[in-house]
């Protein structure tokens, strides 16, 4: 096993490099279709709410790999995509259906008293959400995040599919080139074992620098992130 | 400065407010009593609009208040609001919590902001708790805190939903001492309360509220040493 290993690192590590810059575009589209749907999900306007709902629903409901594939081949006649934009697409609508499902439970598990304090101060309403509501929910928000970006990265690895050069998509060109199939798919798979815990491992940091875990605590938000801890926290 | 016509308003089939008619005079403290459910605290959710009420009027400062077309948060800049739950922010530090509506709903300046804040701050007596988060505090100096962040908007009137009813009994009295400082400087109060020496020493009109109904209106000897009804008499009875 050692011997593919060396044999095949900078192959891998190529991909490696195409898997993370994949997952990176697809979470960050992602977050924001999140973030979008999940007002739509919230307000009062039933075309915007029935809008969000088909959508979550809908790709709730259907494989990614089929989303892939429509995206790549079933839209071809209308527009083409390269497979990185049709991968990175269908990713960041996929986890966007789950994150929005996030971000509109996370919003409304802030105490109702938060906006009903800052409404009473005159602030108007998206005023409040910014300023008050949604600093709290994001921080809440880090731990299921964390979580439906190491599903992301892993999900990634469909994009193999449309003929990628993911870390999947080369393992599998690898395996039908060397014959070794078990030895390859293991190494691969140690690939995506590493990236995960280098991202969970980044989350978890990031959790303990916010202080998610204390509920009686809830005094950090991103706007402390990067500044020193104080002697009297 | 507030007069409140035949206010209904209703929960899905439960009738809450029954045609309310109430005046509150400028300079005076209003006390709202009543066993709970008698729609104390949604009369005065109505009275910044934290709730809409289906029919009456509400008329502040000689404006009549349509809340379709009126812009609320104007409104809700002259009336300020204590919870019982305090609601301070908790990812804010305590004078955060306070310059937070003087900066960006006033346009206020930071320094000028924080320069107030303080000023209330040393009012209620936690100066040296500014740069502390809420969790630092005790309910007391929540509450007290709570009450300068409402006060730095400087209301025309200021609205106290029990506000001691959640605190550990020996911390009431210094949020009572707080507002019992704010009643002898002249600010327009409306207190819903459970506190029947404070209505007795403090209030210039006790408002006694049963069913969704106001049943009695008098000054605080009246209405403690000769209420009319029976029904206030049975509420005395207990709480006394």
């Amino acid at each position: 096993m050692i011997d593919i290993f060396l044999s095949t690192y900078k192959f891998f590590l190529g991909a490696t490099w195409l898997t993370l810059k994949l997952t990176l575009t697809s979470l960050f589209l992602g977050s924001c279709i999140g973030i979008i749907f999940a007002f739509f999900r919230l307000s009062k306007k039933k075309a915007l709410n029935y809008l969000a709902t088909i959508y979550i629903n809908v790709i709730r409901g259907t494989p990614l790999i089929v989303q892939i594939a429509i995206l790549y081949f079933g839209i071809a006649n209308i527009v083409t995509l390269s497979p990185f934009w049709a991968g990175s697409l269908a990713l960041a609508i996929h986890s966007g259906a789950y994150i929005a499902e996030i971000f509109r439970g996370l919003i409304q598990s802030i105490d109702k008293g938060q906006m009903e304090a800052a409404r009473s101060l005159g602030m108007p309403y998206h005023l409040a959400m910014r300023r008050i509501v949604l600093p709290q929910a994001f921080k809440l928000a880090i731990p299921p995040l964390g979580n439906q970006f190491i599903i992301g990265l892993k999900d990634s690895s469909l994009v193999a599919y449309v003929g990628m050069q993911d870390l999947w998509g080369a393992a599998l060109s690898e395996a039908s080139s060397n014959f070794q199939q078990m030895n390859t798919y293991i190494i691969v798979g140690l690939y995506y074992l590493a990236l995960v815990l280098i991202l969970s491992y980044l989350v978890g940091k990031l959790e303990a620098r916010l202080e998610v875990d204390s509920k009686n605590r809830p005094n950090r938000t991103f706007k402390n992130l990067f500044q020193f801890k104080t002697a009297s926290s | 400065m507030i007069c409140i016509k035949q206010l209904h308003k209703s929960f899905g089939s439960l009738e809450v407010l029954k045609g309310i008619d109430l005046t509150i005079n400028k300079n005076q403290v209003v006390v709202l009593l009543g066993s709970s459910g008698s729609g104390k605290s949604t009369l005065l959710r109505c009275i910044n609009f934290l709730e809409f009420y289906d029919q009456g009027e509400v008329w502040i400062n000689n404006k009549k208040i349509d809340f379709h077309q009126t812009d609320l948060n104007k409104v809700r800049e002259e009336v300020g609001m204590v919870f019982q739950h305090f609601n301070l922010f908790p990812h804010k530090t305590v004078l955060e919590n306070i310059i937070e509506a003087p900066i960006y709903v006033k346009k206020m300046k930071k320094q000028e902001a924080e320069h107030t804040a303080l000023e209330l701050l040393a009012k209620v007596g936690l100066k040296d708790k500014a740069g502390e988060y809420p969790h630092m505090l005790s309910g007391g100096q929540k509450q007290r805190v709570a009450i300068a962040r409402a006060l730095a908007m400087e209301p025309k009137v200021m609205l106290f939903d029990e506000p001691t009813s959640a605190l550990d009994p020996e911390l009431v009295g210094e949020v009572l001492q707080v507002m019992k400082q704010l009643a002898s400087e002249g600010i327009t109060m409306v207190v819903v309360t459970h506190e029947m020496g404070f209505a007795k020493e403090v209030a210039d009109q006790v408002v006694f509220m049963d069913e969704g109904k106001i049943l009695e209106q008098a000054p605080p000897h009246v209405f403690f040493n000769q209420p009319e009804s029976e029904r206030s008499k049975k509420f005395l009875r207990r709480v006394l």
